[in-house]
């Protein structure tokens, strides 16, 4: 076994109560399965995810930070999804300007019935990490 | 906006043009105060002061060699609870003007009752350089301003490029104006009003002002582009990142004057970072080492995160750093990449909303991460397989 397929990536996957959350309840009732490392975060909607909750797990020791919440039109709150995908482009502009890999943030609909889509894009998103290897800011001391 | 202005007389200096006419301004009731870079009277510095008697314009300066304290903050902490009852003329630097008007989007100031003035800027000194001579700084701040040299400028205004009229009330252009005058430009129905009230008829085209600004613009354009393109290079990556930073001795200077940053609990200061030894150590025992006290990077990324939407790149981070970190030149980068995502200018103008404020329902599609058909992973290979095995 070479050192890539040895190393297991610590993944972030931030979803939204409604859908994103959903997804996975949908793809449990299916009993379909994702990687055990991507670990799911909840928060309320995705348009009040603070910018800083991306980049500190990037700092901290994440070496992906996926985020999910409605599909357009689907939003809970109207149009949480619209503002969470300018702040992920905030984001991915700020750490693409910095050199810092915004291919280490990913963001995709998952809808409350979509387990398939929720379990794919862990899946997916795991063996794209895997394949960029370890996120060098994690293992730096003098952050 | 009118294209045509007036023209004032100056034949001794633009600086006495512009106080004598805010004098006049003063006097005859067009204004009831001015918000006015005055010299300190220990002469080594200058501060910001709501002047109500004409008497006291002596020592004022509308273009100072240096910038203590960045105008907009004056003017959100005179307006912040709202517009006052008399008629106020901040006299500001266009990148403070165009501060103003990003706090006043973010509700921190109001502009009804004020009337933005602005010169046209040949940049401003380091505080640190005119800090140990001011009496020097100061010739040498005019010999250079006169011949629009930016070399002993800061860093952050040699590459700047808003140098002219923002979206204040009133301008003042010294760009391509007869030897001994200087153009008033009126931006506002608010500043055509004064310039009426003053009986001064719009009588002057402006087209050698704008032909000399546009030719300005282009070579700080250009120069604006190098700079970043270098810069770039140094701060790339992790390791670039870090040496950038590797000295900040997290003061949150840069924070504090910043105009923008203007919440009241700044997260960075908050107790969500304020962490029990446990949270530490773990991060310690994962990262092999934590540098103290922690979040160092965190906090300049997530500033960044958190205002550069709305940064005007006004240098005034830069000359707050203890340790001269290049705070103004990254954020500029940072602004400037941040802001064409959005196609936001900041401070350009008080209808634009702000992007975090405003979407659009087809936008930024680049950013979603596109799903055509299943994804056939390891998962599901495993799967598959485990079915074969039975």
């Amino acid at each position: 076994m070479s050192d890539k397929q040895e190393f297991e990536p610590r993944i972030i996957y931030i979803l939204c109560s409604w859908c994103g959350s959903g997804g996975g309840e949908t793809a449990a009732a299916h009993h379909l399965h994702y990687p055990e490392n991507v670990r799911p975060y909840r928060v309320n909607c995705t348009g009040a995810l603070p910018t800083v909750h991306i980049i500190r797990p990037l700092i901290e020791g994440a070496d992906g930070v996926a985020i999910s919440g409605c599909h357009p039109g689907d939003c809970h709150y109207n149009d949480g999804n619209f503002r969470a995908r300018r702040r992920v482009a905030l984001v991915k502009s700020i750490l693409d300007t910095l050199d810092l890999e915004p291919e280490r943030v990913w963001f995709r609909y998952v809808a409350h019935g979509e387990g398939r889509r929720f379990v794919d894009t862990a899946t997916e998103f795991n063996d794209h990490i895997k394949k960029l290897g370890p996120n060098p800011l994690k293992t730096r001391s003098d952050t | 906006m009118n294209n045509k202005g007036a023209i004032l007389p100056a034949e001794d200096g633009v600086e006495s043009a512009v106080i004598g006419w805010l004098k006049e301004a003063l006097s005859k009731k067009v204004f009831d105060a001015l918000l006015i870079p005055v010299e300190v009277p220990a002469g080594d510095s200058f501060a910001y002061l709501l002047l109500r008697n004409p008497a006291l314009l002596e020592n004022a300066s509308p273009l100072p060699p240096v910038m203590p304290v960045q105008g907009a903050k004056a003017i959100s902490r005179l307006t912040m609870r709202g517009n006052g009852s008399k008629r106020v003329a901040a006299i500001v630097r266009p990148c403070e003007a165009r501060a103003a008007i990003e706090l006043t989007k973010l509700e921190q100031a109001h502009l009804d009752n004020l009337w933005l003035i602005t010169v046209d800027c040949p940049g401003v000194l380091p505080l640190s350089d005119y800090l140990e001579d001011p009496v020097a700084g100061a010739a040498r701040f005019a010999e250079a301003s006169q011949r629009w040299d930016r070399a002993p400028m800061r860093p952050v205004c040699q590459i700047c490029h808003h140098f002219s009229m923002p979206a204040s009330d009133l301008h003042i252009g010294t760009l391509g104006s007869a030897e001994g005058t200087v153009f008033v430009i009126p931006g506002s129905p608010k500043g055509e009003r004064v310039m009426e009230n003053l009986g001064m008829p719009l009588d002057a085209a402006l087209d050698d002002w704008a032909a000399r600004v546009k030719e300005m613009e282009e070579v700080q354009r250009e120069r604006r582009r190098q700079a970043h393109t270098d810069l770039k290079a140094g701060i790339a990556g992790p390791d670039g990142l870090l040496d950038v930073f590797s000295s900040c001795i997290n003061c949150h200077n840069c924070q504090r004057v910043c105009p923008v940053c203007y919440c009241r609990q700044c997260y960075f200061e908050s107790a969500a970072l304020k962490l029990p030894p446990e949270n530490y150590l773990a991060r310690a025992g994962r990262k092999g080492a934590l540098r103290f006290p922690p979040d160092t990077l965190l906090f300049h990324i997530g500033r960044a995160s958190h205002m550069v939407l709305s940064c005007v790149s006004c240098g005034t981070c830069e000359d707050a750093c203890p340790m001269s970190i290049p705070v103004a030149q990254v954020f500029s980068l940072l602004a400037d990449r941040a802001q064409e995502t959005f196609g936001y200018v900041a401070g350009r103008s008080l209808e634009d909303p702000l992007p975090l404020v405003a979407y659009e329902m087809d936008e930024l599609h680049q950013v979603e991460q596109p799903y055509v058909e299943t994804y056939h992973g390891l998962q599901i290979a495993d799967c598959e397989q485990e079915v074969q095995d039975a």
